[in-house]
């Protein structure tokens, strides 16, 4: 053990007593190090805000559609659609909605003409929805079990509808409903995963059937899975609903388009990769070319060596933790290097920093081993050294 | 053998001997550095082998200092059989029984003087602290202990063949082989570093120095005059009367 310590106490000397050249061999293993992580890390962080987004919304959302033959009016769900959903058993959370189509808004006296040339959808809802979709609510609150107990005539809206409709935090506003009076409860955030929903309306499952004589049946289902099932659980969804039977089911995973939109340029990641793998190959033939030269140049100290007792294994020895120490050094310095340059870029840019730490150590091994394979020759050449040669004797 | 002739040379114990030593260089055409040379050096020798160029005195600096082996024939350091080790043990043996003087002093330049003396003590299973000790000791004893920790562009030629020295003996080695060790120093230190080798002989230890300063020479006690590769002579120094 301590014959080890002498000869890491050896090599380090031999490298910090000439700090030029070995920050210059060095410069190698930390160009192609800081490039590689570099490469990698700048191209993830310029998507690195739709990943962050990605992160938050999360990826096991799934959305099905009620589809029904061609040109069939207003395709629906069997009424027991979300036990149906349910009963998978990677399925975590279900909710439903329901298209009111034949349902106006209108949210004042002024705008009735526009408002029926253009109708804002209204949509029955479950009072799990936000939980489900994972969005708080803006203002408010959504609909819950009360309303419906209660039979009050309450309204919820989409956070695109409450900005068209000026609808102001904390507001006593009403929305004429076809001909009755709904109260604004609240404004659901924006839903990212469903745009659909920021431009409607909603309102309960009983205010549906009762005030506008709805068969329950629900059009939408908003689905999580657990997460490593989601695709699974969106294509086993149909088979759930319909049983066999006729009803058609669209499923879609919202997140695909998303997280398709997240993938950084992988051909610009590859070539700046390679660029940095070049470098670190050109940087290990700098080691070999200027250990070769060292090896030649400290002869005598490998004389002298030689002479009071060292052996050629350790001779090579002490060169090879000599290439090993830059490799080593070379990495971290390297590693540092190009995630300092991935935040101060980002910084400039306003990215979110996004940096593949799990992949630096690879990189970090690979510079070690090009120092090593670099320190090869020369270290074999050093412990081959006649010391007679390299002395001088008179 | 018998007792009775037992020589007075054997109560003193061989510490390197040459039997029938020949090196050769070249391979086509052979060059005899050496031929059938034959050597003992005993405990308390102090010896100069001297030679014009070409005699064959750095060859056989080279052999008995174990840095190289011979073509032919046996060298035995302390009894073993140098040609029979490994690398690895021939170079421990070398460490442990022979202590180097160069003519060019020959220190590691990026070393202090008290790291160039540790060099000698390094992968012996010291620890740092004792390591650092024995040298600072042995750097002491020559009167370089103030110089520690100067490199050696900082120190005249005399302290640095000084240091040199120090490491040489910081081993405590059977034997110290010098080569021309006043060859690059002034005369006054050049008598300096005579003396000190004076005072390192020991009835345990042999001091070879191989040079052709005449002065050199005549400060050992038996001097070796090589020629052509051969030994010519080999007899006592008679101490000049001043």
């Amino acid at each position: 053990m301590s014959r080890t310590a002498d000869l890491i106490g050896v090599a380090w000397t031999g490298l910090t007593a000439r700090k030029v050249r070995t920050i210059l061999i060095m410069l190698g293993p930390i160009v192609g190090v800081a490039a590689m992580v570099g490469a990698v890390g700048l191209t993830e962080s310029a998507k690195g805000d739709l990943k962050q987004k990605l992160s938050q919304l999360g990826t096991n959302l799934i959305i099905a559609q009620a589809g029904g033959t061609f040109g069939s009016q207003n395709p629906t769900f069997p009424a027991d659609a979300v036990h149906r959903v349910k009963a998978l058993s990677s399925v975590t959370a279900a909710s439903a909605t329901t298209n009111l189509s034949e349902v106006i808004a209108v949210p004042t006296e002024g705008g009735s003409e526009f408002y029926q040339a253009f109708p804002v959808p209204v949509r029955a809802a479950d009072d799990d929805l936000p939980n489900v979709l994972e969005v708080p609510m803006r203002d408010g609150r959504w609909l819950n079990g009360a309303d419906t107990r209660l039979h009050t005539r309450s309204a919820v809206l989409g956070a695109g509808i409450a900005k068209q409709y000026g609808y102001l935090r904390g507001e006593n506003r009403t929305v004429r409903l076809n001909t009755v009076n709904y109260g604004v409860v609240g404004v659901l955030g924006s839903v990212a995963l469903d745009p659909d929903l920021d431009n409607a309306v909603f309102v309960t499952q009983w205010a549906a059937k009762h005030d506008f004589s709805t068969d329950g049946k629900p059009n939408q289902l908003y689905v999580r899975s657990k997460p490593k099932d989601t695709q699974a659980t969106a294509d086993a969804i149909p088979t759930a609903i319909n049983l066999g039977g006729p009803d058609q089911v669209s499923t879609k995973v919202p997140s695909d388009v998303l997280k398709a939109a997240s993938q950084a340029d992988k051909t610009l990641q590859q070539t700046a990769l390679f660029a940095g793998l070049l470098a670190l190959a050109v940087g290990g033939l700098g080691i070999a070319n200027v250990m070769s030269i060292s090896v030649i140049q400290r002869s005598s100290e490998i004389g002298i060596r030689r002479a009071v007792g060292h052996s050629r294994s350790k001779i090579g020895s002490q060169f090879l933790l000599e290439s090993l120490f830059v490799g080593v050094l070379g990495g971290i310095l390297g590693a540092v290097l190009g995630i300092g340059i991935v935040y101060l870029v980002s910084a400039f840019a306003d990215w979110v920093v996004v940096i593949a730490y799990q992949k630096i150590p690879i990189w970090m091994a690979l510079a070690l081993v090009v120092s090593i394979a670099a320190g090869l020759y020369p270290s074999i050449k050093a412990a081959r050294l006649e010391p007679l040669e390299t002395l001088r004797l008179g | 053998m018998s007792i009775n002739d037992a020589p007075a040379a054997a109560a003193r114990s061989a510490l390197l001997e040459l039997e029938n030593v020949s090196r050769v260089y070249g391979e086509e055409i052979e060059v005899y550095a050496l031929r059938e040379v034959s050597l003992q050096i005993l405990a308390g020798d102090f010896i100069s082998i001297v030679g014009p160029s070409g005699s064959g005195k750095s060859t056989m600096l080279g052999l008995l200092g174990v840095l190289d082996l011979p073509t032919s024939g046996t060298i035995r350091v302390a009894g073993h059989d140098v040609s029979t080790l490994d690398d690895a043990t021939r170079s421990r043996l070398r460490g442990d029984s022979i202590g180097f003087v160069f003519q060019q002093f020959h220190l590691i330049p990026h070393l202090t003087a008290l790291g160039n003396v540790e060099t000698a003590l390094l992968y012996r299973d010291l620890k740092a602290r004792e390591r650092r000790d024995r040298a600072y000791a042995a750097l002491e004893s020559l009167g370089l202990g103030p110089r520690a920790d100067h490199r050696p562009v900082q120190m005249s030629g005399g302290e640095q063949q000084r240091v040199a020295l120090a490491r040489a003996i910081v081993t405590n080695p059977l034997m110290i082989l010098a080569d021309e060790p006043t060859g690059a120093l002034d005369s006054a230190n050049a008598a300096h570093v005579l003396e000190i080798f004076k005072a390192l002989q020991s009835p345990e230890r042999a001091v070879v120095m191989v040079t052709h300063d005449p002065t050199v020479a005549s400060t050992a006690r038996r001097k070796v005059s090589m020629r052509d590769g051969r030994i010519v002579s080999d007899e006592p120094v008679v101490a000049a009367v001043s």
